[in-house]
């Protein structure tokens, strides 16, 4: 007989389900009051070929979760840690806001709430898990894109998930090191490779790379906007 | 930070200002699409920390669940909410609704609760005192709009003309209460957007099957699912009952989907196939593969000879010319495609389903288009198989079955042109579908006379085409309408021209009881119930009819003693089995829905057999085989067809067979002087006949993300999509000279053939802005409804602006981030929130039956420069 072991929570998300529905991303906003301009959640599309031959393809991206989070080390205050139960989280009673765990994560995946000057990103909504509920981006999705579970759980979706495809799965950006336990299955890895690139580094919203009408763009390197250089510049004025 | 921001700032905080009754406000859609008095400047407030605040977490063990049914869009979802302290929190799918099966809600339902708490809600009764569109308002109370409503209809009611009581709706999901309404004080005009919305589509499967206005594929077990049109990945009508089901089809059974849409929609973009036809073509692309499929013998001969009225034999001779190569010279597929896919499609027989909706019947030809398409399923017969393509029995809210409260109100007898235009006679022949984008012009040419206009759940200023023009010319005009009562849940571009507000509840805190077809093959029904009480004083609009039906003279006003809208959805719940509750209702308020999963599924309705006791006294047709019974009525109908000597049911059409051939389509056209042969031939779009080069077809489409006028008030939904960008064929666009973000001046024209005001001229212009796009067909443009606001607050209007407490709507929220987070603002770099096509689409209503060819609209462009300011 198996003892009970404490849970180690994962997801992997199943990008050829994927419909670019937003229904994660704005439930996410919802259940965590996440300030317009910041994400937890957030859908990325990408138009590819030429007319006729076009396809559409989309990347839900979240907190990675990572083993080795570069948030975790850029934090001044060790405000930052990460769980047994394989969640990255940030204690908002010592976080003084200043935001180097953003500049440092590569997946745009930390903002500074603006009002409550903490840092925030998505927790697996530990808050739902304590009630027994799962994350609220895992619940609404029609297409069971994301599967969440315990990984230490034989049954669970997640575990069941990666026995089935285990081969099939890559994590974003592999070449910053940073271990996500967030995985992806895509039938097109050159697809995710392009896709990957929307995800901004060391910010966590870009217009450019969400904007209707930049589905079928890629750049590596961000124009600089309005509310990034506003953002920077609060940032150095909080900093002097 | 200069003093006057101080000032500012002070007076925001903890200061809750009310409009006291009689005080006056001005609302007005000024240059900055704000309202004067109270908005800022556009200088974003520096990072605003509150010392102590803390961010907000859900506490779902002090939550309560309620269940009931979304309506952010029509799809008809049930959900539960989650509340805390008497605010929904949280909203999610309801496993118990069969269509919806788990916890599933889209982007849309998802953001419902934030429609509740938006700070720009109208939340006091409000009557106009400067002239009609100034937007100057007083309060008033609930009794004063109340008594005023009712005077003004017990006038038309005591001069006999009842019927001069408008009541103009859209998606409302009241109908029986507002019946009731409309009866008692014995008016029929009630106007609708069904012309505007679903008409064609609705017809087309009433020709055929007779039984159903809306199909429902058993989408989990289809193997092949041929979409001419829909987009239902992304726009509701299907929505996530559809996608939930194909997904499971798709990735877990292996299912083929191929999309026909002449723009890369999400559901194009993902599907196995994309073709894009020349728009409108889609039912000569349909019949070509019904030529293959007949020729090919891959065809479902029993079905054709005994469940249709037009056999394989008169179905091959009249495909005859309807060659694949002939519908790839009209369509611009090529001819292989269109081969390859019809057998593909006729080799997964019969668990395969072809359908359509807006892409392939918003057009001027598209009641065929569809006809075509629905036909491809009883070649290969899928009608009502297993995987294939099914229909429900009990769809629609059934007076017999759901009773409203009594005494009932007689049906109002009145016939006007304004709910009955005579130049179209399919529109009402099923059920009331009315041709709601000419009432505007035939109040104008006095076809129909208007004293007391009630809006509900519409904006046509945005919503209809020339709305920005002809709707609110009208709108506006007080000769034509003397009295236009709005309710609505904000400051919208409808009440901006009525002459009382109403504020209305949300659907978040209002009740009524709700149905749609089930794709799980089973009658439903569900309750929308209000979860949380309305914000200030809004009240549902259908308590605000019983309120005002009392006022009336007592022969009216008796109608209205049950009470409440709660008591008129209880009486509705009479006949619902109580399960494991004290009562119908109680059972509904538990769980939202009403189903016997028991049930086998209602497959091959058309093969029940007619019970002995049902045959009494009714009359076989020699010739025919169609069964008759004599009704209580006295007159006699036909209730179902022999087939190989057992009385079966049929479909619900004349012939009580799947219609091929509609003689009554061809006797109604007569009416019109329009002559067509009853089948679903091929007819070709005038407007689209030798198109010059230079012109293109524009066409509109729907977010995954928005519906109509109802949710770009919503912040989380117009975060994700503000702007409306005109998409444009890539290689065009470097023939012309255009890359993303160049603007361009986009000319439309009038229709031709047989519709109205079918001149071909010049109708309007608008300049906007192009994304350029390999996701189109290139004599295409598009341009998304949805958005282009100038009034409804500053989620709608793009505008980011700090706010104090407002009289007249709520106080400013605690934490208001749409005072320094709306990026797309223009006046911070953004993109602004786009640009109202509709304003530049001609009404053009398709002939005999009425449907807004909304994908006709024949356009130039030229390039310009980006205009100083965007109205």
């Amino acid at each position: 007989m198996a003892l009970p072991t404490k849970p180690k929570y994962s997801m992997a998300l199943d990008l050829e389900r994927c419909t670019g529905c937003h229904a994660c991303s704005v439930a996410c906003k919802v259940e965590n009051h996440v300030p317009l301009g910041h994400f937890r959640t957030k859908v990325y599309y990408l138009d590819e070929g030429k007319f006729p031959k076009t396809t559409r393809n989309f990347l839900p991206t979240l907190c990675m979760q990572c083993e080795d989070a570069p948030c975790l080390k850029a934090c001044p205050t060790s405000s930052i840690s990460k769980g047994s139960d394989g969640i990255v989280r940030i204690n908002a009673n010592t976080c003084d806001g200043i935001g180097c765990c953003e500049d440092a994560c590569p997946y745009g995946a930390i903002y500074i709430d603006p009002v409550a000057n903490v840092a925030d990103k998505c927790d697996f909504c530990t808050h739902r898990l304590e009630q027994g509920m799962q994350p609220a981006c895992v619940e609404t999705c029609p297409a069971d894109v994301l599967v969440f579970g315990d990984l230490n759980d034989p049954e669970s979706p997640i575990s069941k998930f990666k026995a089935k495809h285990g081969s099939q799965l890559s994590v974003l950006k592999e070449k910053e090191r940073t271990k996500p336990s967030v995985m992806y299955r895509s039938k097109n890895p050159a697809t995710l490779a392009k896709l990957e690139k929307k995800v901004p580094k060391g910010r966590n919203h870009d217009p450019f790379s969400y904007e209707i009408d930049t589905w079928a763009q890629m750049e590596s390197q961000f124009s600089p906007t309005n509310q990034e250089r506003e953002h920077q510049a609060a940032k150095k004025g909080d900093k002097a | 930070m200069s003093a006057d921001r101080r000032e500012f700032i002070k007076r925001g905080i903890g200061a809750l200002a009310t409009l006291a009754v009689g005080e006056v406000i001005l609302l007005t859609p000024g240059e900055a699409g704000a309202v004067k008095n109270f908005w800022g400047s556009h200088v974003a407030r520096p990072n605003a920390t509150k010392k102590g605040f803390k961010r907000v977490v859900n506490d779902y063990s002090r939550a309560t669940k309620v269940k009931s049914v979304c309506l952010n869009c029509s799809t008809v979802c049930g959900i539960e909410g989650f509340v805390i302290d008497n605010k929904v929190v949280k909203v999610r799918g309801n496993p118990e609704d069969p269509n919806v099966g788990s916890f599933m809600a889209c982007a849309k339902g998802q953001s419902g609760p934030t429609i509740n708490d938006y700070p720009e809600r109208v939340l006091f009764p409000l009557k106009r005192v400067g002239k009609r569109g100034e937007g100057l308002w007083k309060r008033i109370t609930w009794d004063e709009a109340y008594d005023e409503i009712a005077q003004r209809i017990q006038k038309c009611i005591d001069e006999k003309v009842p019927e001069q009581v408008a009541f103009q709706q859209g998606r409302s999901r009241i109908a029986a209460e507002t019946a009731h309404f409309m009866n008692a004080i014995g008016s029929n005009t009630i106007l609708n957007h069904r012309a505007l919305c679903s008409l064609n589509k609705r017809a087309a499967n009433y020709i055929s099957l007779g039984e159903t206005d809306w199909e429902s594929v058993d989408a989990e077990n289809c193997k092949y699912f041929l979409n001419f049109g829909s987009n239902f990945y992304e726009a509701h009508q299907g929505g996530f009952h559809l996608l939930k089901r194909v997904i499971k089809a798709r990735y877990d059974h292996g299912a083929k989907l191929v999309t026909f849409d002449v723009r890369l929609s999400n559901t194009a973009g993902r599907s196995d196939d994309w073709f894009a036809p020349f728009p409108g073509t889609e039912g000569a692309i349909a019949l070509a593969m019904a030529h293959v499929i007949m020729n090919a013998g891959q065809y479902d001969k029993e079905f054709l000879k005994k469940w249709t009225n037009f056999g394989p034999e008169q179905l091959l001779a009249w495909l005859k010319p309807y060659t694949p190569e002939w519908a790839a010279k009209l369509s611009g597929l090529e001819a292989k495609d269109i081969k390859r896919v019809a057998l593909e499609f006729a080799a997964q027989r019969p668990a395969v389903a072809a359908f359509t909706n807006r892409g392939s019947m918003a057009h001027y030809n598209g009641l065929n288009n569809d006809r075509a398409v629905i036909m491809l399923n009883a070649i290969v017969g899928s009608i009502g198989r297993v995987g294939g393509y099914c229909y429900g029995e009990l769809e629609k809210l059934d007076a017999a079955i759901f009773p409203p409260p009594e005494p009932q109100p007689p049906a109002a007898k009145t016939r006007t042109d304004l709910e009955d235009p005579p130049e179209w006679p399919i529109a009402n022949r099923w059920q009331k579908m009315k041709v709601g984008q000419i009432v505007y012009d035939y109040i104008k040419r006095g076809r129909g006379k208007v004293q007391v206009y009630l809006s509900y759940t519409v904006g046509s200023p945005m919503t209809w085409p020339e709305g920005r023009s002809l709707a609110v010319e009208v709108l506006s005009d007080e000769k034509l309408i003397p009295f236009h009562a709005c309710s609505d849940v904000v400051y919208s571009e409808m009440a901006h021209y009525a002459d009382m507000i109403l504020p209305d509840a949300t659907y978040l805190e209002r009740w009524g009881l709700d149905i749609r077809n089930n794709l799980e093959l089973r009658p439903y029904v569900t309750l929308r119930q209000a979860m949380v009480k309305p914000a200030g004083e809004a009240r549902s609009f259908a308590d605000s009819m019983f309120d005002i039906g009392r006022r009336l003279a007592p022969n009216a006003a008796k109608y209205f003693e049950f009470g409440s809208h709660v008591d008129f959805v209880k009486s509705q719940c009479a006949n619902i089995p109580k399960g494991d509750s004290a009562s119908g209702f109680e059972y509904m308020q538990k769980h939202g829905v009403y189903t016997d999963m028991t049930l086998p599924k209602g497959y091959e309705i058309f093969m029940k057999a007619i019970k002995a006791d049902q045959l009494e006294g009714a009359r076989v047709d020699d010739k025919t085989q169609v069964i008759y019974r004599t009704g209580k009525d006295g007159k006699e109908k036909p209730i179902g067809v022999m087939v190989d000597g057992i009385a079966r049911r049929g479909f619900a059409t004349p012939s009580r067979k799947f219609e091929i051939h509609c003689p009554e389509v061809t006797k109604l056209s007569a009416k019109v002087g329009i002559e067509v042969d009853g089948l679903p031939s091929y007819i070709p779009i005038p407007s689209h006949e030798n198109l010059p080069s230079e012109r293109f077809v524009l066409t509109t489409f729907k977010w995954n993300v928005h519906t109509q006028a109802r949710t770009a008030t919503q912040k989380y939904l117009s975060e994700i999509v503000h702007d409306n960008p005109m998409w444009i064929n890539a290689g065009v666009a470097k023939k012309l000279g255009l890359k993303t973000g160049d603007w361009v001046e986009v000319t439309t024209f009038r229709p031709k053939g047989h519709t109205y005001e079918a001149t071909g001229e010049m109708l309007g212009s608008a300049k906007i802005p192009v994304f350029v796009t390999e996701g189109i067909h290139p004599r295409v443009l598009a341009v998304s409804n949805s958005v282009g606001y100038f009034v409804a607050g500053r989620a709608a209007t793009g505008k980011q602006t700090i706010r104090d407490d407002f009289p007249g709507y709520g106080p400013t929220p605690k934490n208001d981030d749409l005072s320094q987070h709306v990026w797309w603002d223009p006046a911070r770099g953004g993109r602004g929130n786009g640009y109202n096509i509709n304003a530049v689409l001609p009404i053009q209503p398709s002939p005999v039956s009425g449907m807004q060819a909304w994908y006709d609209t024949v356009c130039e462009i030229r390039k310009t420069e980006k205009p100083a300011t965007r109205v």
